[in-house]
This record gives C-alpha cells, sequence and structure tokens, in this order.
C-alpha cells in the first residue's frame, strides 16, 4: 500500500494521496496551478474568488474517486456481467481515473477558462484547441517520467498517453471511456467539486447542494432507448440531483455568467492577446495571438510559461495595452443591452435592431453559449426501483416539475465602453419605445 | 477588431427543418437522434453545422445542440413531448412557428449542398430507431478519431473497439452496420 498523505481541503476535509499522485503534485506541471486562478478575475465582482485550479484538481480527484467507488460497490456484478469489465481491470481503472482527474486541468491558460479563445486552431477540424487538449498535451510530452516510471505503477503499467487520451476523449480507450463520464458530464466530479468551492470562497450559497447524498445513491444503468451504460442516481436521490440542478443553474446566471464579470473576462483576453502579439513580435511565439499549439514538447514548454503571475505583472507594467488599464482601474466596458435569458425570435430580431442601432458604439458581444460554464437542460438518468426485479431507467425532468421548468439559457448581451454608455443607454431606449409602438399598431 | 452579433439562425432553422422531415418518416425523432442526425450530417455529409461533438459511451453528444433545441422549443418552432414506452426518451415533432424559423435560416437550409445532404440523411438513416443511430454514429467516431491520430482501422478493428464502448451490441450486429456504412462510403478510408 505504501505510505499515504492528506491535504487540508476546504471543501472535503482531508485527501488522501499515496507516494506516486504526491511525486505528480510536485512535479511543476502541477505546481503552475498554484499560480492558475480558478475563476479569472471573478475577485473583481466577489472578492473572494481568489482560489486556484491547483485545490480543484486535488478536489476533483477526491470526488471522482468517491464516485468510482460507490458505483463499483454497489454495481460491480452489473459492470462484470453486463459490461464485460474485470475485477483487476477495474482495480486499474480506478487508478487511471484518480490520475486523469488529478491532471484534467493541467493544461489551463492564464486565468482559467477566459483565455480559452485565444488556444491555436487544430488544422484536422479547424476549430480552436480546448484546455483538455492542452491537458493532455503537458500530460504526454512533459511527465511521462513521472508517471510511467514511479515504483506504485509496476503493477499497472498506465501511460503518460493513456491519460493523455483519457482527457482528449480518444476511442482508444475502449471500454474506460465509461468513466470519462465521472470528468465530463451532468454527473461528473469536475462540477460537483467546482459548485461546491467557488460557492465556499466566493461566499454565496448558490452552488450548495448535498453532495453526500449524491454519492451514495449515484449508480449505472442502461438508458432503455439505446441500452448504452449511463451514470445515473437512484431515485432515493431525486431531491438532491434537483439541488444539484438549481446550483448550476444559480451559479451560472448569478456568478458564472454575471455581467460585469463577464467584462473582466473580455477585458483579461484582450490583454493577453496584446502580450501574445508582444512575445511574438519579440521572437518568443510561433503564433500571432494565440497560444503555440499543443503539438510538441517545444510548444508546451513555451506554453506553460504562462500563467496568472506572469501575466498579472505585465499588466502591473503597463504592457497589457488599453485593456490592461482598464483591468487596472476597474473601468470596465458596461452592459447597455441584454435579451432574457430564453429568448424568442422576436426577442433576438429585436436584439439584431439594437446591434444594428449601436454601430460604432459596439466594444463587444457576449453569448451565453461563448461562456465555458453553460446552463443547458441537459437531464439526469433517474434509477427507479433498483436492486427490485423491476428497474426503470427514467429522466429526472420527468419527476420534477421544477427541473423540467428550466430552460437553457442562451441570453446574449451588448457592451459598450464606458464613456459610450449614456448614449448607448439612450439609443435603446429609444429602439424599445419604437418597438412597443409597432406592437401596439399591429 | 469587428465587432459581430451572429445569431446562429441556421442552427435553428436546422433543428426546426429536421423535425419537419423527420415527422411520420422517422420511428421517434427525439433528442438523441437528433444529435446522431447532425452528427452524421457534420461528419459523413460534410456540412459545417457550427457543432463540436465529443465521444461518450453513448456515442457522439455536444451540449450545445441540448441549448439550441430549448430555445428552438421556446420559439415555438418544434415540440417536445416524453414517449411513454418501455424504450421511453422523447419525440421532438414541428410547431406553429417552425415554417417562420426555417425561413430565418433559409440562406443556409437551400444552399445547394445543404439541401442535398438533408434529403439523403433523411433517407438513408431517418428510418432507423436511436439505438441503431447511436451505432453508426459511434462507428464513425471511432474510424474518424483513428485517422486523426494518423491510424487506418480495418473493419474488424472498428468491430473490436466497438464492442468495448458498446458492449450491448453482438459483433454481428456492429460488423452489419460496419460493412452497410462501407458499401455506401460513408466509412472512407478503411484499411
Amino acid at each position: 500500500m505504501g505510505k499515504t498523505y492528506e491535504i487540508r481541503d476546504p471543501i472535503h476535509g482531508f485527501i488522501e494521496l499515496n507516494e506516486w499522485e504526491r511525486d505528480i503534485v510536485n512535479h511543476p506541471v502541477f505546481q503552475r496551478l498554484r499560480r492558475i486562478r480558478q475563476l479569472g478575475l471573478t475577485d473583481m465582482v466577489y472578492p473572494g474568488a481568489m482560489h486556484t485550479r491547483f485545490e480543484h484538481s486535488l478536489g476533483v480527484m477526491h470526488v471522482a474517486t468517491k464516485m468510482f467507488d460507490q458505483i463499483v460497490k454497489r454495481r460491480q456484478d452489473f459492470l462484470e456481467t453486463e459490461l464485460s469489465f474485470t475485477a483487476g481491470g477495474l482495480e486499474r481503472d480506478r487508478v487511471l481515473v484518480r490520475l486523469s482527474c488529478l491532471l484534467h486541468d493541467a493544461g489551463h491558460a492564464p486565468f482559467s477558462h477566459a483565455a480559452e479563445g485565444l488556444m491555436d486552431k487544430d488544422p484536422t477540424t479547424n476549430k480552436s484547441y480546448k484546455h483538455e487538449n492542452y491537458s493532455a498535451a503537458a500530460v504526454a510530452f512533459l511527465m511521462q517520467d513521472v508517471i510511467e516510471n514511479h515504483p506504485l505503477n509496476q503493477n499497472y503499467k498506465i501511460t503518460a498517453q493513456e491519460i493523455a487520451d483519457f482527457l482528449n476523449g480518444r476511442v482508444a480507450l475502449g471500454r474506460v471511456l465509461l468513466w470519462r463520464s465521472l470528468v465530463s458530464s451532468q454527473l461528473d466530479a469536475d462540477r460537483a467539486d467546482y459548485l461546491l468551492r467557488d460557492s465556499h470562497h466566493i461566499g454565496v450559497a448558490y452552488g450548495r447542494y448535498d453532495l453526500n447524498r449524491l454519492l451514495v445513491t449515484l449508480t449505472i444503468a442502461l438508458d432503455p432507448e439505446t441500452e448504452s451504460p449511463v451514470l445515473a442516481i437512484e431515485d432515493g436521490g431525486v431531491h438532491a440531483a434537483e439541488a444539484l440542478i438549481l446550483a448550476r443553474y444559480f451559479m451560472f446566471t448569478q456568478v458564472y455568467f454575471q455581467h460585469t464579470r463577464r467584462a473582466y473576462d473580455h477585458h483579461s483576453v484582450q490583454a493577453i492577446k496584446h502580450l501574445l502579439m508582444e512575445a511574438q513580435r519579440g521572437g518568443d511565439l510561433a503564433n500571432k495571438e494565440a497560444f503555440p499549439s499543443p503539438t510538441s514538447r517545444e510548444n508546451m514548454e513555451q506554453y506553460l510559461k504562462w500563467d496568472d503571475w506572469r501575466v498579472l505583472g505585465m499588466i502591473h507594467r503597463g504592457l497589457a495595452s488599453e485593456h490592461g488599464d482598464i483591468l487596472l482601474n476597474r473601468q470596465h466596458h458596461r452592459r447597455v443591452f441584454e435579451t432574457p435569458e430564453v429568448p424568442n425570435t422576436s426577442d433576438l430580431e429585436f436584439a439584431e435592431q439594437v446591434f444594428a442601432g449601436l454601430d460604432d458604439l459596439v466594444s463587444f458581444v457576449d453569448k451565453a453559449e461563448s461562456s465555458w460554464y453553460k446552463f443547458e437542460s441537459a437531464d439526469i438518468p433517474i434509477l427507479l426501483r433498483p436492486g427490485q426485479g423491476d428497474e426503470e431507467l427514467t429522466k429526472l425532468s420527468r419527476l420534477s416539475t421544477v427541473v423540467s421548468g428550466l430552460k437553457a439559457v442562451s441570453r446574449t448581451r451588448v457592451y459598450v465602453a464606458i464613456e459610450n454608455k449614456e448614449e448607448a443607454l439612450e439609443r435603446v431606449r429609444v429602439l424599445r419605445q419604437q418597438k412597443e409602438q409597432k406592437e401596439a399598431q399591429a | 477588431m469587428k465587432v459581430s452579433l451572429d445569431i446562429p439562425w441556421q442552427r435553428y432553422a436546422l433543428i426546426a427543418e429536421l423535425a419537419q422531415r423527420c415527422e411520420g418518416k422517422c420511428p421517434q425523432f427525439g433528442k438523441t437522434v437528433l444529435q446522431k442526425m447532425v452528427y452524421l450530417l457534420q461528419e459523413v455529409f460534410h456540412i459545417d453545422c457550427g457543432y463540436d461533438f465529443d465521444i461518450y459511451a453513448y456515442g457522439p453528444f455536444t451540449p450545445q445542440l441540448l441549448q439550441d433545441l430549448d430555445l428552438v422549443e421556446h420559439t415555438g418552432a418544434v415540440k417536445i413531448h416524453p414517449v411513454a414506452s418501455m424504450t421511453g426518451g422523447y419525440e421532438i415533432s414541428p410547431g406553429g412557428q417552425a415554417a417562420a424559423l426555417i425561413q430565418k435560416g433559409s440562406d443556409f437550409l437551400n444552399k445547394g449542398e445543404v439541401k442535398k445532404a438533408i434529403e439523403t440523411l433523411v433517407d438513408e438513416f431517418g428510418r432507423f430507431w436511436a439505438k441503431d443511430l447511436e451505432l453508426r454514429s459511434t462507428i464513425i467516431f471511432v474510424q474518424r478519431d483513428s485517422q486523426k491520430q494518423g491510424k487506418l482501422l480495418s473493419a474488424d478493428d472498428i468491430v473490436e473497439i466497438v464492442k468495448q464502448i458498446k458492449p450491448k451490441f453482438t459483433n454481428a450486429e456492429i460488423r452489419d452496420a460496419v460493412e452497410e456504412l462501407k458499401s455506401k462510403k460513408y466509412l472512407e478510408p478503411v484499411a
């Protein structure tokens, strides 16, 4: 078993690590996460939001392990007979899940999700890489030795590439793909941890829900429509599942998509974009206005030099353009228009009129869909009558009128520079008046 | 810096269009079928609808499509009903505002290649249940993902990987689906 170490955590009490995991935590790639704030510049709105990806990553590993253990404890027979898992394979999967969850955020850019828009384009998809791709590349290119050559890995022979495949969601994982839902799904350990952690540090109650109840009711079942295995909650945990969905809704609307917080996301991205251009001019980076691609060891070494401390230092030295100055002086651009949370066609058409009417005053447009944190209406599977011989899998939205009434948030906002705020608000007021007059005439 | 509003009318209109075309043609046009149809439209017919799919044990999936579906339902362009049967799931049907929303995305939907792709998609895949589409879209994801990693899979390789991801299907069922996709040249290249 070997020696274990405990780290004190404000959400989960103690988080236990073995010697192998401790060595990984002590690796410079993981230590960098101490210098990446969990919520970027959210402290400009909620001053307590100073926590980092370091503690969140430990928390995700801890919660994912509890989830994994719970599922295996309750459904080992099902996993073995229905899904062809073996006892030995499950033991190895547990280790793979722990390490993958520990390292799932290793490739975050400065200020976390805010700078994700500055990640380079993948030429094979023509879409931007995601932080998961950078996490996978950091593991594959820079952490091979600490992962593969540790004595505690002798029995498992887990490779850095396997962890990278887990993080990238590669089909090479085969049956192990099932466990990816523990780090990316409606019931994943990632959001299970960040809702509680962010609430705790910010000082809001919106993200709280009964994690312990969810954990003891977590299970796995076959979707009757497709016979695919899915994570589910037993019917005894319905209200805990409702609370989780509501926590996500409140945290999204009140924190992650809070209008001023989103303005600071915009300014921090523009500031970093300027710094990247300057670095390019100085010959430091191969790509203009984007971080290096996660495609080589050299690129990843360059990329990981970027952290919050470096960017904040450059902002403080006045090197980060007018957006850096905005951050220093808290003179963010102001929201002058927004659609309802769930707009209809007429709301969207009016947004187009407002956008055209504001014309050159518009500094940027923000959409709920472009936020990494989303509130989409994906459902939670609920297993009715578990273990009674007539189990049935249904959806939470069918059992809960609270949840069925919640729709995905698709709000769009328009921002202008602070000096244009009054003029912009007046133009919006006139446009709204014209719209109301037209509607009254119709 | 160019700032744009870019309301994705084409994405919303596509959902309404598929609901209209699948009505009476698909055995159950629900949320899973919508996911897999749009995935096939992007990957097999090369129509960029703007979605980014990831693979799970339940096949290719993107939460953005669910978000869009909610909005489209709110506009009245589709209706979503829970299905009371052994298989459960939902049924999506066109709503009273379907034609109006489709009109908003007509620049996209009326492009020759888009129109033809949607017609062929519904003709070729519209008859399938969610389970069958999930299998076929997973097969295509496995082949495409491996190709991106520089691996050219044989039909046997694909069957083996898909069997691990979707153990409830028999090898024969997976192989039949692979052969069917190959014969229609939707699964190229295969070693």
